[in-house]
């Protein structure tokens, strides 16, 4: 008689998962999710003190004193020269703006796609977009040559009778990114504000008492109150959406709309897009992982199964990201325009062509060697190191279209390779001031949304289907 | 008429709550005269309320179109007041319009619902309120006004119902 | 498309090139490469010297500059290709206008020439990157000063009244001596005359010591730089052609 199945030749290992590893199925009392997530917040160790210190020290002098020496000097200190008259710190704007795409992309897509194991880190990923942003914004401003006069840039009613040009992708730029700044920001308060409730709440004296009162702004958690925030929520979830993939386009159209070979490809609004999310989710694992180590009892709310999820993400991204860039290099490589051909075989063979190289090996290879893997992406460390290479390897795409790309254009005579100089440290000053910011942000409001946490443990349930015990999510909005 | 008085009910759970909620309304207290604080949203039909009005959307399609008319200013009515050529394009450019009119639709839709939580919810308020911070521990409250004369008869049916306390609220600063 | 506040109509069309008002014809075949236009552009526009280091960095800041190149098989053996002055098309379809954030660079409708606005100029340099010819140059430094470069001093003592010196921070082009431009219409309008092709020229046209440069009007039929140009029918190219910028120069071809 033949038989009617094949025994597998591997046993399927974990028939039964113990289905309280997962978050959602691991609840604890809200009022001790609270103590936990306050004292993580208050507890600090002198080694916090000597790198917030440290970190001071640097953003003063790297940055502060640095920036000062630019804008006294001018532009010359920077390593721009004919014809590469953007660098370093335009490749950082792009960078930072990037890194802030992940926050919405986890807060606003995740949420707005159910997908529950988004819900403890939220406002870790919220806080990394509104102070990348805030490095954009200063990125930006370094590479002006006449900083002091960037309010003419603003479209506000003035005495000289003259308005900004919307013709320029610039303003497009200016219009996008203060849009993006805001509604994240203002995304980032909406879910903290029960947060800062309960921090009142939990809060005796001193200074914290008044100051989460203020902000706490007379929350209490009734019925209208809930319904407005939740309202409110939803539509910024859904609405923030679009303004984040419009936001890269936006920044990759300064690129675009250029006429340098190698620049205006009709191709770079969503390979930026996808780029953005690649470095951005890259970020967010460094960042969990960072706070899972340091911060105390954050065990409890990042979990193994957070960061599978992030690397499944970032497998998935960096797949998108490949086929994106694939796009972008086989047109000039397969002829027709002499200057894109020029472009490329500079950018591949030129002196700066290990770059390159590097760049692939990070976007690409690295994310396919590690990501497949169920238990090493469940791994954090592991997952910190990929995403740190991750966003090496998009700090130099970005280096590559910007100062070794434009180094190439349709005027031989002038061909000549950017060297960076004062921008080194200021570009480590603004990672300095990005890490400076996030460590006191821990400091001050919880990093947890508790409240999210809970609703969805309230949500989820286990429930017996025939001899399996099956995970149930209700939907309780 | 007997004076009113606001009484606060403390349940631990959802289910001694959503009762407690029905036994005031079998006492013949008016929804209106109920309220349910917690530590999360619940939705309405958990408990058995009738759903929360909200104005937030309204507001912040409010804000989305005057963010739309900001857009078409910019890209439009500028030009039109200080017209001036730039590289052989046109001066009432299309393509920016679609991109301007966007941005600013979306940041008059998110900001107006932003604002407009704060100014449906009263937010922000500092004057004394009924609360008590074992909410965002995450008890549910239930916050209701009753003739004073009966509040024997509400207490005790909401203890049936398995309130831990019922007491009287008093307006305190959060 | 024609606006209703009585512009001319300004399109980006095909069919209708717009013929323009200031032009200049280029003949590569008598420019020596002797650099006498870039010494006069600079003195005549107060460009300033950027100094030795700055300038081997590459941002040497002059508004006009001698391309010189070869093509070489086996070097040292090579073969000069003809020296081809590279200045500011003054291009009709500007890139480098609709591109600045602030309406520094705009195009003005009666002289149809690119305007750079000094003062109102942030220094965003999208427009030095989307200049396909690469001929806008960019105070790195404050040049003129005292502190950058204190052996010049001396020098600021010849610099021309009638244009403005640009301090650090500022894009900067050749605006076709936009000054003489403005004298010679001043006189004429003065005497109640129109322009006449001739009556003034441009720094480097004037230094020119073969006339390889010449400057004049471009709607006058008559004009030297029309003549010349038809004259030459087979030799008469515009720079970047394919970019579609139309720029005002004509070059006309050298060697065989």
């Amino acid at each position: 008689m033949a038989t009617i199945a094949k025994p597998l030749a591997r046993p399927r290992a974990q028939e039964h998962e113990d289905p309280r590893q997962y978050l959602m199925h691991d609840p604890l009392p809200r009022g001790q999710m609270n103590a936990m997530v306050m004292e993580a917040m208050h507890t600090t160790s002198p080694i916090f003190w000597a790198v917030t210190g440290v970190l001071v020290l640097i953003v003063l002098f790297a940055l502060g004193y640095e920036w000062y020496i630019l804008i006294m000097q001018g532009q010359g200190t920077a390593g721009v020269l004919r014809p590469d008259y953007w660098g370093v710190f335009l490749v950082n704007t792009v960078f930072w703006i990037g890194i802030s795409h992940a926050g919405t992309f986890i807060s606003a897509i995740l949420r707005v796609l159910k997908i529950e194991s988004r819900r403890p880190f939220t406002r870790a990923a919220e806080l990394m977009t509104t102070f990348g942003l805030v490095q954009a914004g200063l990125s930006i401003f370094m590479h002006l040559g006449r900083v002091w006069l960037v309010y003419w840039m603003f479209p506000v009613p003035n005495e000289r009778q003259i308005w900004p040009v919307f013709h320029s992708p610039l303003m497009w730029d200016l219009m996008a990114i203060t849009t993006y700044l805001l509604c994240s920001t203002m995304y980032l308060i909406l879910p903290l504000i029960p947060d800062l409730a309960m921090a009142r709440d939990r809060t005796e004296g001193g200074w914290q008492k008044p100051f989460y009162r203020i902000l706490a702004i007379g929350f209490r958690g009734t019925e209208g109150e809930w319904k407005n925030l939740t309202t409110a929520m939803n539509i910024f979830a859904f609405a923030i959406i679009p303004v984040m993939f419009s936001v890269h386009t936006i920044v990759s159209w300064d690129f675009a709309m250029a006429s340098r070979p190698g620049w205006s490809s009709t191709v770079f609004g969503p390979y930026f897009v996808i780029g953005a999310l690649h470095s951005g989710m890259a970020a967010v694992a460094i960042v969990l992982f960072m706070l899972r180590s340091t911060m105390k009892h954050y065990t409890y709310f990042i979990r193994a199964e957070h960061f599978n999820t992030m690397g499944m993400l970032m497998l998935l991204v960096s797949m998108a990201w490949a086929y994106f860039y694939f796009n972008d290099y086989l047109v000039p490589w397969y002829g027709g325009d002499v200057w894109d051909k020029l472009v490329q075989e500079y950018t591949e063979k030129g002196p700066l062509g290990y770059l390159w190289y590097t760049m692939l090996i990070c976007n690409i290879a690295v994310p396919w060697a590690f990501l497949w893997n169920q238990k090493w992406r469940q791994t954090p460390w592991l997952l910190a190191i990929v995403g740190l290479l991750i966003n090496v390897g998009m700090y130099l795409e970005r280096f590559i279209i910007i100062p070794v790309g434009v180094t190439i254009n349709r005027m031989p005579f002038t061909w000549r390779q950017y060297e960076p100089r004062i921008e080194v440290p200021m570009t480590i000053g603004t990672f300095a001031l990005f890490l400076l910011l996030y460590m006191l942000a821990s400091r001050l409001i919880p990093l947890i949304p508790v409240w999210e946490v809970q609703e969805g443990q309230e949500a989820h349930m286990i429930r017996k289907i025939g001899k399996a015990e099956v995970s149930t999510l209700s939907d309780l909005e | 008429m007997s004076e009113a008085i606001t009484l606060l009910a403390m349940f631990k759970d959802l289910e001694p709550a959503a009762e407690g909620v029905d036994k005031l309304q079998q006492l013949g207290l008016n929804d209106d005269d109920m309220n349910v604080i917690s530590g999360i949203p619940i939705k309405h039909t958990i408990l058995g309320r009738p759903p929360a009005i909200t104005y937030v959307s309204r507001i912040g399609f409010f804000g989305a179109i005057l963010g739309m008319f900001l857009g078409i200013f910019f890209i439009y009515g500028i030009p039109y007041l200080y017209p001036l050529l730039v590289g052989g394009q046109p001066i009432f450019p299309v393509p920016m319009g679609f991109i301007i009119t966007f941005e600013m639709t979306m940041l008059g839709l998110m900001g107006f619902s932003f604002i407009g939580m704060f100014v449906d919810s009263g937010f922000p308020s500092y004057t004394p309120k009924e609360y008590t911070p074992e909410v965002s521990d995450g008890k549910i409250a239930l916050l209701f006004i009753c003739p004073a004369s009966e509040q024997e008869k509400f207490i005790n049916a909401l203890k049936d119902a398995g309130a831990e306390s019922v007491a009287p609220a008093e307006a305190r600063h959060l | 498309m024609a606006t209703e506040l009585g512009m001319p109509g300004i399109t980006n069309q095909t069919e209708e090139e717009p013929v323009g008002r200031w032009g200049m014809v280029i003949d590569q075949d008598l420019c020596t490469g002797c650099q006498a236009c870039v010494a006069a552009c600079a003195m005549e526009n107060n460009v300033p010297i950027v100094g030795e280091e700055d300038a081997g960095y590459g941002r040497y800041m002059h508004w006009i500059r001698i391309e010189r190149l070869w093509e070489s098989e086996d070097y040292p053996e090579v073969k000069m290709t003809p020296f081809q002055p590279m200045l500011c098309q003054q291009c009709h379809n500007a890139p480098c206008e609709p591109v600045c954030p602030v309406f520094a660079s705009v195009h003005s409708l009666s002289e149809d020439l690119n305007l750079q606005v000094y003062n109102r100029c942030v220094g965003t340099r999208y427009c030095g990157n989307n200049c396909p010819y690469q001929v806008r140059s960019f105070n790195w430094r404050d040049y003129n000063d005292e502190r950058v470069h204190p052996e010049l001093v001396t020098l600021h003592n010849q610099m021309n009244p009638d244009v403005t010196v640009r301090r650090r921070g500022v894009m900067e082009k050749c605006t076709f001596c936009i000054q003489r431009i403005h004298k010679a219409e001043d006189k004429a309008k003065s005497e109640g005359r129109d322009v006449q092709d001739g009556e003034f020229t441009t720094a480097c046209a004037q230094a020119c010591p073969t006339n390889a440069i010449r400057f004049g009007r471009l709607d006058d039929p008559e004009s030297q730089i029309n003549q010349i140009a038809a004259t030459h029918p087979s030799r008469a190219y515009r720079a970047l052609e394919e970019v579609r910028t139309l720029p005002r120069i004509t070059y006309l071809k050298g060697g065989a």
